[in-house]
């Protein structure tokens, strides 16, 4: 899967699970940036992500997360 | 809608953190939650499944693992919201943890016990019914199969527990217990850990999982609050046997040791068994009446006979209006009554006309009705008394005893032919699980709807200001047991009636004139001025609007919403004639 269409699903994701139409995030965006992105919907997005592109993510691997970029880059790894 | 907290709706995760965003309405409820987990991704969903019963939970929600700060202080943040419920969910990885650093293992299942008691004990005098998690057995096993013959291990232990609170709890009115390894067990309890999400968050299971164990805890919430499905309203041909009696006979049905039949007697097993517990079994078939009656008198594998239907209703009418009609027959709401068919275009008329009506969905395949009614989660009950056994059986009377009635020519005749003998009493100790669960159970005669705990009516026996009734009938055809509580609270120059709810199954038989005469009785020899009580409106109790202008109270205020405070001086009330054949009345 493109690394671009990755970044849209992830951000189409993040929208709904943040209950945000409008948001707009880059490589850099990172969980300070993002009102409603705590700790407790971080895990809603983890779940939401695992079931739409199939996958399960390691503690380590969602640990060592630190922005937008690396998730993009974790998805597109366990995806390949 | 209420079809939905009986999980014919989605249970999906994601979906229920949506529809929590939904503004809630109805009935506000107060639930605190404490846990050994962290409860935030559950509160959402708590919230949701009961917005769908028309329930607005309002949620205390206490901090990660402060059970027993939040208990054992009176001063708490807990006891300042005064909620009606307080689950307590304890985490299978912290009992392992416990275990483990535990010196004395042989006392650790004991001692696990009484943690919780103390618990229940320190809730008691508050009121609050208790919803009590158990332990999801753990899957790690250091003996492998042979676990479970060391006593002392870990696995052993940990269903000790399970089962020493499942004992504790049957002797506490107030605690109702969730049975969390159940639900593991029922999905799977390797698939219900997520041992990654423990550690990451401290989360109890896989969060896809977690909408079940929301549900249980929320379905015991809506039983106790009178929400449960009260009558299964069966379809006959292909849902009760197999084929249609009336074309291919009582040999030709699919019932007995063969093929199909075996299915079908394994399901009547567990009508009958739903049956015994208290649920009414009514019949809502497409047949000619005499044909649906055939299998129930005659065929040798039938389980479930005739005196086990407490209505039965055999038309070529539409299904709905069959319901209809045994809603009326047994005076419940539509709510209260889940539709067993295993035709798909009939599920749909019914759910079309009646959506408060619960219709789960049939499988295809017989052997799988049973589990198919067990996973919708409808049987959730707050409360069993001996007296459930008898309460289908009192519906079918009842049912008798409406046929009697055309045989006279006018009501008073009737009355007096059916031989009551009727009883008003304090509380005694013995009728409380009777009188919580008659609280929680009338919807529809009940003046104040409020729903108590057994804590807070032991504290009503306790104190002096209150008279707290009970009311028992028995007439010729059978005993209707113990049918309407009455408080009253005296207050200065004055008696209030502060709760009056009564059984449906006994309207019109002159009970309320003669409780009323009684309280009024009561109040002439106390020398009290006046009697006043309220109506609190709900979306159910309209047929009681009238209550109190009916016995010629004046109307003192009028609410915006709807309610209305009445009083009447003992001078004024002019006694009601009734027609109870014998009395027994004990202050």
């Amino acid at each position: 899967m493109q690394q671009e269409e990755i970044a849209a699903r992830l951000k189409g994701i993040m929208r709904k699970t943040f209950d945000d139409d409008g948001l707009e995030v880059t490589a850099e965006t990172t969980a300070a940036d993002v009102e409603a992105w705590d700790s407790l919907s971080h895990i809603n997005l983890i779940l939401a992500v695992e079931r739409a592109f199939d996958i399960r993510l390691t503690t380590r691997e969602v640990r060592a997360m630190k922005n937008v970029g690396d998730f993009i880059g974790l998805i597109g790894r366990k995806t390949a | 809608m209420n079809n939905t907290s009986h999980g014919d709706r989605s249970l999906d995760y994601l979906a229920l953190v949506e529809e929590a965003r939904l503004p809630a309405s109805g009935v506000a409820v107060r639930l605190a939650v404490t846990a050994e987990f962290s409860t935030p991704h559950l509160v959402p969903l708590l919230r949701a499944l009961a917005a769908r019963a028309g329930v607005a939970l309002e949620i205390y929600e206490a901090d990660y693992d402060s059970i027993e700060a939040e208990i054992l202080d009176p001063g708490s943040g807990l006891y300042a919201f005064a909620p009606r419920y307080v689950a307590i969910l304890p985490a299978a990885e912290k009992l392992k943890a416990k275990f483990y650093r535990s010196e004395d293992r042989a006392a650790f299942a004991a001692r696990m016990v009484v943690r919780f008691t103390r618990l229940w004990a320190a809730l008691r005098t508050s009121g609050a019914t208790v919803i009590q998690g158990n332990f999801v057995l753990p899957s790690e096993r250091v003996f492998g199969h042979f676990e479970a013959k060391v006593a002392e291990s870990l696995g052993a232990v940990a269903a000790r527990v399970n089962a020493g609170l499942a004992e504790a709890a049957r002797a506490e009115n107030h605690v109702l217990l969730c049975d969390v390894d159940h639900i593991a067990a029922e999905i799977g309890r390797a698939a219900w850990a997520d041992e990654a999400l423990w550690s990451l968050a401290k989360l109890p299971c896989r969060l896809d999982h977690l909408p079940h164990l929301a549900r249980a805890v929320v379905g015991q919430v809506l039983a106790a609050e009178g929400r449960m499905i009260k009558c299964l309203a069966l379809d006959l041909d292909n849902t009760l046997w197999g084929g249609v009696i009336g074309d291919d006979g009582l040999a030709g049905i699919a019932l007995g040791e063969f093929d199909e039949g075996e299915a079908f007697v394994a399901f009547q097993h567990f009508l009958k068994e739903l049956k015994n517990r208290g649920i009414i079994l009514a019949v809502v078939s497409k047949n000619d009446r005499d044909n649906a009656l055939l299998p129930f008198r005659e065929h040798p594998h039938m389980v479930l006979r005739e005196e086990d239907i407490s209505v039965f209703i055999a038309n070529w009418e539409n299904k709905a209006d069959n319901i209809r009609k045994l809603r009326a027959a047994l005076n419940i709401g539509f709510d209260a009554i889940a539709f067993i068919d295993d035709n798909p275009v009939e599920r749909d008329l019914v759910r079309r006309f009646l959506p408060e009506v619960v219709v789960p969905e049939m499988p295809e395949d017989p052997a799988l009705y049973v589990r198919a009614l067990g996973a919708a989660g409808l049987f959730e009950t707050a409360s069993f008394a001996e007296a459930d056994r008898e309460r289908p059986g009192q519906y079918r009377v009842e049912a008798l005893r409406e046929l009697a009635k055309d045989e006279f020519a006018n009501l008073e005749e009737y009355l007096a032919s059916l031989d009551m003998k009727i009883a008003v009493e304090r509380f005694t100790p013995f009728q409380v699980p009777r009188i919580v669960q008659l609280m929680q159970r009338s919807n529809q005669f009940n003046l104040t709807t409020q729903r108590l705990g057994a804590g807070a009516v032991e504290a009503l026996m306790r104190d002096e200001n209150v008279l707290p009734l009970t009311v028992t009938l028995c007439d010729k055809f059978g005993d209707y047991g113990l049918i309407s509580v009455v408080i009253l609270r005296f207050a200065g120059a004055e008696i209030e009636i502060d709760s009056y709810l009564m059984s449906c199954r006994v309207l019109k038989r002159g009970v309320e004139q003669f409780v009323m005469n009684e309280i009024f009785k009561l109040a002439s020899a106390r020398g009290v001025k006046r009697v006043v009580g309220k109506y609190l409106r709900t979306a159910k109790n309209g047929m009681v609007a009238g209550f109190y202008e009916n016995f010629g109270f004046r109307k003192d205020y009028e609410w915006s919403n709807g309610d209305t405070a009445w009083s009447l001086a003992p001078a004024d009330y002019a006694p009601a004639v009734v027609h109870m054949a014998e009395s027994r009345v004990i202050f």
